[in-house]
C-alpha cells in the first residue's frame, strides 16, 4: 500500500461504498495485532503488508469511520506504552505519528494524547525516540495553544512537569520538564507562576544537570523569549501586497498567483491584527518567584554551602549569580552570603571577575555596610595595588565601584582617598576605573573625598547643606518623573491663552481654579484621544540647536570653588533664599500630584515632554553627567545582570587577540577591498552618498578646452579690466557668492 | 673554469653530510634496500574442522532456523522440504527431534509467507506433527491462520482455510474452545465472505462491494470449511454425547465433571493471570454458550449469506446446502434467549 493510495483514501469523506475494504484491512491489522501482542519481541514485519503500513492506513481513515475504529487510539497506545522498549524503531516511529495524527483529526484529546507520550518519553533509552516524542510533544502543545490558551490542559502538564521534579529529586529524568518549560517559556504560551515554580523545583534539585537547566532558565530564560519575539516581529513585514497585486496585473493569471495573492493579502491583515493588540503583559520569570526570600536561601544553603554538593565550579558559579541577582532584585537579606564570598576573591581564583560581578550584584542598599565593609577592604588589598598587574587592578577597581554604587556606606575615607589616587596611574583601564570611584563618590558622599577631590558642585552642595550624608536605610522621596515641567508647561499655556483674550498675564486665585476646571473637562472628555496635545504642536519635538555645550572637568572647576569660597559669605543670604524658593517649588510640585487626578491627556503632554527633555539633555552636553550615569546604573540594575566583561572594563581590550583588534580598528571604516588612499575612498563614498563637489574639485575636473577661452583672453585683459575683475571678486566674496546667502 | 668549478663541486658532493630537519622523515641511505613484502590471506567460506559429519538433530535445527527466517524463498521451500522428509521417514514411534513447542512457533508466521510453494511445503510438514501437541498451541496457530484468513492477497487466504482444515482435523476440541478462537474466527469467516456488517448502525443497505469478498471459485470452499468449523462448535460431538449417554454408574451423576481433568490448563477460562478479556477474546467452552454468541452475533449475517449462495446454484449451492445442515443440526436444541451472562 503505496502512499498514493493512503492519500486517495484519505481524501474519501466517510464514503460508506468503501466501508467493507475498510473492514477487511481493519480485520488484517487486527489479526496482525494479535500477533504482535502474543509475541512483541519475535513478530517480524517482513511480510507482504507489514504491520507499520497497516497502522497507517488505518490512522488516515480512521476519522470516516468511528464506531469501527472506537478503540484503535487505545490499542496503539497500549502497544507503545507496554513494548516501547523492543519495538522496532521504524514502527515505533509510526505508532507515535499515527497518535499524532489521530489528535490532529480530532479523535483523541490533547491530554490523553500528552499523557500517554510523556511516560515514555521519561523512561526510554532510545535518543532517536525521546528526541521524537519531545518535538511531537512541543508541537501539540504550541498547536493546542495556538488559538486561546488552553489552560487546562496546561494546568495538567504543568502538574505533570512539577511531579516529575518532585517525585525523585535525584532523578536526572527531570530535565525533560526543565527543557519543555524552559521551549513553552520562550514562546510565550506558558508565562504564568506555575512554570516559574516548575524552574525553582528544577534548582533545587539533586542532579547536576536539571539544576543547571533551572538556574539558567532564570538568568537567560527571559531574554531569550525577547530575542525570539524581536525576531519573529522583524520577519513579519517582509510583504509588499501592493507589489505583489502589480505583478500579478501583469504576469500570466492563474489560480496559483490568484491564491498568492490572497494569502499574502490574509497574512499581512493578520500581522496588522497583531499588531494592534494589546502588548501582553510579560513578568520576567524572577518577578514571578513566589516567596523569592526562601528560593535564594535554599539555594544558597544547599548548593553553595553545604560542603556535599557536587556542583563543579562553573556550576557553582552559575548557581551564585542566580542567587546575588535574586538577592539584588529583590533586596532579599542573605547574610551569611557575603562572607561566604570572601575566600574566592584572590586574582588566583579562577573566573574571579565572575565572582566580582556576583558580588556586586548580590550588594543592594539595605545589605548592612558592616558586612560588605571586609570585602570591599580584601578586594582593595588583594587586587588594588602598584605590583599587580594592570588587568587586576582595573578588575579590582571596578568591583569596588559597582558595590559602592549600590551601597555607599561600604567605603571608608582612607580607603577610597587611596583608591582615588590610582587615577594618575599610566594604565588606561585603571584610570577609568579610578575616575568612576571618584565621580561616583563626588555624587553619593562627597565628604568622604579630601577637599580637592570633591568638585566644585559637590563642594558647594556641602556648604550649603543641600548635600546631606545619607543614612542607611534611608529612602529618597519618590516622585513622578517629568512632573515639574508639566506644571511649567500648564503654567504657559494658562498665560498664553490669558493672552490671546487680551488679559493681564497673572490672575486671580479663584479665576485661576475655574481655567483649571474647564481645562480638566475637556482633558476627561477626549480620552480616547492619544494625545490631544498634537493638535497644537503637531507632534513635532522641539529640540534646541544651539545649546551650548558645557564642559567641565574637575581641574578646570578648581578656580571657581576658590571663588565661591571667597564669597560665600556674600552669597549666604541669596542662597538661602534661593532654598525657599526651591522649597516651595517642591511643594508646589507634589500638590499638583496630590490635588488632582491626572487626565489621559495630562499623561501623554508628560511623556511627550520627558521626551523632549531627554532629547535636550542629549544634544546639549556630549558628556553624560554623573547623575544621568547613575541613573543608567541603577536602571541596568533594576533587571538586567551584571557581567564579568563590565568589572573587567578596559582590561578586556588589552586580552583581546590581534584579529579582534584589527576589527575593532576597522569597524565603521567601510571595506577595504580596493588598496586606495583614504581621501580616495571617502571621496567615493561622498559620492556615492550623493553629495555635491566643492567648487576646487570642479575646477579641476573642468575640461580643459573649456578653460582655453578664458585663459587666452585673460592675456590680453586691459589693467581696467582686470581691476573690475579683481573687485568683482572681492565683492562676491564679501557677498557670500554670486547670488549671496543672504536669503538662504 | 666552468668545467672546473663544476667537476669540484660533484666532488665535494660526496662528503657533504645531509640536512637533517625537523618534523621530516630521515632521508634514505644511498644503499637503501627495500625489504617490505605484501602478504595476502585466504578466507575458506564455509569450512568445517570437525571430522565427524553433524549430527541428525543438529541439523535439523539449522533447517529450522533457515526455514523460518532465511530471505530467499528457494531456501525456505527447500529447508521445508528437507524438514517433512526427516520427519517422515522415522521410524514410526521415535520422538521428533525437536518437540512441537518449539517447531511450531517458528514455523506458524510461514503461514503469511508470499510464496506459495512455501505455503504449500507447510501445510504438508504441519500435517507430519503429533496431533496431540498441536491441541495446545491452538491459540497460537489460530493467530496467524486469522491472520491469513483476513489477508489481503487471495492465494494467501485460500491457503489459510486449508491450514484452519488442518487445525480442524487435528484439535477439533481446543479450536473452539480456546480464547478468541470462536469469536474472533468467526468474524474473519464474515470478513473473508463478505458477509461482514459495520458495528456502526447505517441507513444505507450495504450491497456487498468489497473487492476482495467473493473470490470466486474460493467460495464454496470457503462455505464447506465455514461448514465445519460451525460443526465443531455448534454440533454435539459424538463423544460428548457418549459421554452423556453412559450412566452406568447410576448413583454417581456426573462422575467425570468431578474428576481431574484431562485437559492441560484446565482453568484457563478463569483467566487468574493474564489481562482481562473483551466479549470477542473470551473462551466459550460451553456448547451453549458458543451458540449463544453464534446466535447473537452471526446467525442473521450467515443466514443472509447462505440463502444468496444457495440461490446461485452450482457449486457454491450445494456447499450451501451442507452449511445450512450443520446450522440447522447445531441450533437446533438452542432453546435462545437466556442471556444469563449480561
Amino acid at each position: 500500500m503505496g502512499k498514493k493510495r493512503v492519500g486517495a483514501l484519505e481524501k474519501v469523506d466517510a464514503d460508506l461504498s468503501y466501508t467493507e475494504d475498510f473492514l477487511n484491512q481493519y480485520g488484517q491489522y487486527q489479526s496482525q495485532r494479535d500477533i504482535f501482542l502474543a509475541s512483541p519481541t519475535t513478530a517480524t514485519s517482513s511480510g507482504i503488508i507489514s504491520f507499520r503500513d497497516l497502522i497507517d492506513f488505518v490512522a488516515h481513515v480512521a476519522d470516516c469511520f468511528p464506531e469501527d475504529t472506537a478503540d484503535f487510539a487505545e490499542d496503539l497506545k497500549t502497544i507503545l506504552t507496554l513494548h516501547h522498549a523492543q519495538l522496532e524503531s521504524e514502527l515505533r516511529e509510526k505508532i507515535v505519528g499515527s497518535l499524532v495524527l489521530l489528535r490532529r483529526k480530532d479523535i483523541i484529546d490533547s491530554s490523553n494524547l500528552l499523557n500517554s507520550l510523556f511516560p515514555i518519553l521519561v523512561a526510554t533509552p532510545s535518543k532517536t525516540l525521546r528526541t521524537l516524542l519531545f518535538q511531537k510533544i512541543l508541537s501539540d502543545l504550541r498547536t493546542s495553544n495556538s488559538k486561546t490558551i488552553n489552560h487546562r490542559l496546561n494546568r495538567t502538564i504543568q502538574t505533570a512537569l512539577f511531579n516529575l521534579l518532585t517525585s525523585d529529586r535525584a532523578s536526572p529524568k527531570g530535565i525533560w520538564a526543565v527543557k519543555i518549560t524552559r521551549e513553552l517559556w520562550k514562546r510565550q504560551l506558558w508565562t504564568d507562576t506555575k512554570a516559574v515554580e516548575i524552574m525553582k523545583e528544577a534548582s533545587l534539585a539533586d542532579n547536576e544537570k536539571v539544576i543547571g537547566g533551572g538556574v539558567r532558565f532564570f538568568l537567560g530564560g527571559d531574554k531569550e523569549r525577547e530575542e525570539l519575539d524581536d525576531e519573529s516581529s522583524d520577519d513579519e513585514g517582509g510583504i509588499d501586497v501592493g507589489k505583489l497585486k502589480h505583478q500579478a496585473g501583469i504576469n500570466k493569471k492563474s489560480n496559483k498567483k490568484k491564491k498568492h495573492v490572497e494569502e499574502a493579502v490574509k497574512k499581512v491583515k493578520k500581522n496588522e491584527k497583531k499588531k494592534n493588540q494589546p502588548h501582553p503583559l510579560n513578568f520576567s520569570a524572577l518577578h514571578l518567584l513566589h516567596d523569592p526570600q526562601g528560593f535564594a536561601e535554599t539555594l544558597f544553603s544547599k548548593h553553595l554551602q553545604n560542603g556535599k554538593s557536587k556542583l563543579n565550579l562553573e556550576q557553582k558559579l552559575l548557581v551564585l549569580s542566580l542567587v546575588s541577582r535574586l538577592v539584588g532584585l529583590h533586596k532579599l537579606t542573605v547574610i551569611s552570603l557575603y562572607s561566604y564570598f570572601i575566600k574566592y576573591l584572590t586574582p588566583r581564583q579562577p573566573s574571579v571577575t565572575s565572582f566580582l560581578a556576583c558580588l556586586a550584584q548580590a550588594t543592594h542598599n539595605l545589605v548592612p555596610p558592616d558586612a560588605l565593609e571586609p570585602l570591599v577592604q580584601k578586594i582593595a588589598n588583594e587586587f588594588v595595588s602598584e605590583a599587580s598587574a594592570s588587568e587586576v587592578a582595573s578588575a579590582g577597581l571596578n568591583a569596588i565601584r559597582e558595590i559602592c554604587v549600590r551601597q555607599p556606606l561600604a567605603m571608608n575615607d582612607t580607603l577610597l582617598q587611596d583608591l582615588v589616587m590610582y587615577r594618575k596611574s599610566k594604565d588606561k583601564g585603571v584610570m577609568m576605573a579610578a575616575k568612576g570611584l571618584l565621580s561616583l563618590y563626588r555624587e553619593v558622599g562627597a565628604d568622604l573625598l579630601k577637599k580637592r577631590d570633591r568638585g566644585k558642585t559637590a563642594t558647594m552642595g556641602i556648604k550649603s547643606g543641600s548635600i546631606k550624608e545619607r543614612r542607611f536605610g534611608e529612602e529618597e522621596v519618590g516622585g513622578i518623573e517629568g512632573l515639574e515641567l508639566l506644571e511649567q508647561w500648564k503654567a504657559d499655556e494658562r498665560k498664553r491663552k490669558r493672552v490671546e483674550r487680551g488679559l493681564p498675564e497673572e490672575a486671580g486665585s479663584d479665576e485661576d481654579e475655574e481655567e483649571d476646571e474647564a481645562e480638566e473637562q475637556a482633558g476627561w472628555n477626549n480620552w480616547d484621544a492619544e494625545s490631544d496635545a498634537s493638535n497644537d504642536s503637531g507632534g513635532w519635538i522641539n529640540v534646541e540647536s544651539d545649546a551650548e555645550i558645557e564642559i567641565s572637568d574637575s581641574e578646570d572647576e578648581k578656580p571657581a570653588t576658590k571663588k565661591a569660597k571667597l564669597d560665600t559669605a556674600a552669597k549666604s543670604e541669596t542662597d538661602g533664599e534661593k532654598e525657599k524658593a526651591d522649597e516651595v517649588l517642591e511643594q508646589k510640585i507634589s500638590k499638583l500630584a496630590t490635588t488632582k487626578i491626572l487626565t489621559p491627556a495630562d499623561l501623554a503632554k508628560l511623556q511627550e515632554l520627558r521626551l523632549e527633555a531627554s532629547l535636550n539633555k542629549a544634544m546639549g552636553g556630549n558628556k553624560k553627567s554623573q547623575s544621568q550615569y547613575l541613573k543608567e546604573l541603577a536602571d541596568r540594575h533594576a533587571d538586567d545582570p551584571l557581567t564579568a566583561d563590565q568589572i573587567e572594563g578596559f582590561a578586556k581590550l588589552r586580552k583581546s587577540t590581534k584579529e579582534e583588534m584589527i576589527a575593532l580598528a576597522r569597524e565603521g571604516k567601510g571595506d577595504r577591498n580596493e588598496h586606495k588612499s583614504t581621501q580616495a575612498i571617502r571621496k567615493s563614498k561622498k559620492e556615492a552618498e550623493g553629495k555635491s563637489t566643492t567648487n576646487k574639485e570642479k575646477s579641476r575636473k573642468k575640461n580643459f578646452l573649456m578653460t582655453l577661452g578664458k585663459a587666452k583672453y585673460k592675456q590680453k585683459r586691459s589693467l581696467t579690466q582686470t581691476k573690475r575683475v579683481l573687485k568683482g571678486h572681492i565683492e562676491r566674496s564679501k557677498r557670500g557668492g554670486k547670488r549671496g546667502n543672504i536669503g538662504m | 673554469m666552468g668545467s672546473s668549478a663544476r667537476k669540484k663541486k660533484d666532488k665535494r658532493k660526496d662528503f657533504q653530510k645531509p640536512k637533517l630537519k625537523v618534523g621530516k622523515t630521515k632521508p634514505k641511505a644511498d644503499n637503501f634496500t627495500d625489504t617490505s613484502f605484501k602478504a595476502r590471506s585466504i578466507v575458506v567460506n564455509q569450512q568445517s574442522l570437525t571430522t565427524v559429519a553433524p549430527s541428525s538433530s543438529s541439523q535439523f535445527a539449522h533447517y529450522l532456523s533457515l526455514a523460518s527466517s532465511s530471505k530467499s524463498d528457494s531456501q525456505r521451500r527447500d529447508a521445508l522440504s528437507y524438514l517433512t522428509t526427516q520427519l517422515s521417514s522415522q521410524p514410526v514411534n521415535a520422538p521428533i527431534p525437536l518437540p512441537t513447542a518449539i517447531l511450531l512457533p517458528k514455523l506458524l508466521p510461514l503461514i503469511l509467507d508470499g510464496s506459495s510453494s512455501v505455503r504449500s511445503q507447510l501445510l504438508k510438514f504441519l500435517r507430519l506433527l503429533p496431533a496431540a501437541d498441536v491441541g495446545d498451541r491452538a491459540e497460537q496457530a489460530l493467530l496467524y491462520t486469522r491472520a491469513g484468513m483476513t489477508h489481503l492477497a487471495a492465494e494467501i487466504r485460500v491457503d489459510a482455510l486449508a491450514i484452519l482444515e488442518w487445525l480442524l482435523e487435528v484439535a477439533k476440541e481446543d479450536i473452539v474452545i480456546c480464547p478468541g478462537g470462536w469469536v474472533k474466527t468467526l468474524k474473519s469467516f464474515m470478513t473473508m465472505m463478505g458477509w461482514a456488517t459495520t458495528s456502526g448502525t447505517s441507513k444505507w443497505t450495504s450491497a456487498s462491494k468489497a473487492s476482495f469478498g467473493k473470490a470466486g471459485k474460493a467460495f464454496p470452499r470457503q462455505l464447506l470449511v465455514l461448514a465445519q468449523f460451525l460443526k465443531a462448535g455448534l454440533v454435539e460431538s459424538g463423544a460428548e454425547a457418549s459421554l452423556r449417554l453412559s450412566v452406568s454408574s447410576f448413583p454417581l451423576v456426573d462422575v467425570e465433571k468431578h474428576m481431574i481433568p484431562t485437559r492441560s490448563n484446565a482453568f484457563a477460562h478463569l483467566n487468574l493471570f493474564g489481562s482481562s478479556r473483551d466479549e470477542e477474546g473470551e473462551m466459550y467452552i460451553d456448547r451453549e454458550d458458543r451458540q449463544r454468541v453464534f446466535q447473537k452475533r452471526f446467525q442473521a449475517a450467515v443466514q443472509v449469506g447462505m440463502e444468496n449462495a444457495r440461490k446461485e446454484a452450482g457449486e457454491a449451492g450445494r456447499a450451501a446446502a451442507v452449511l445450512n445442515k450443520v446450522l440447522v443440526e447445531g441450533m437446533a436444541d438452542y432453546s435462545g434467549g437466556v442471556d444469563d451472562t449480561l
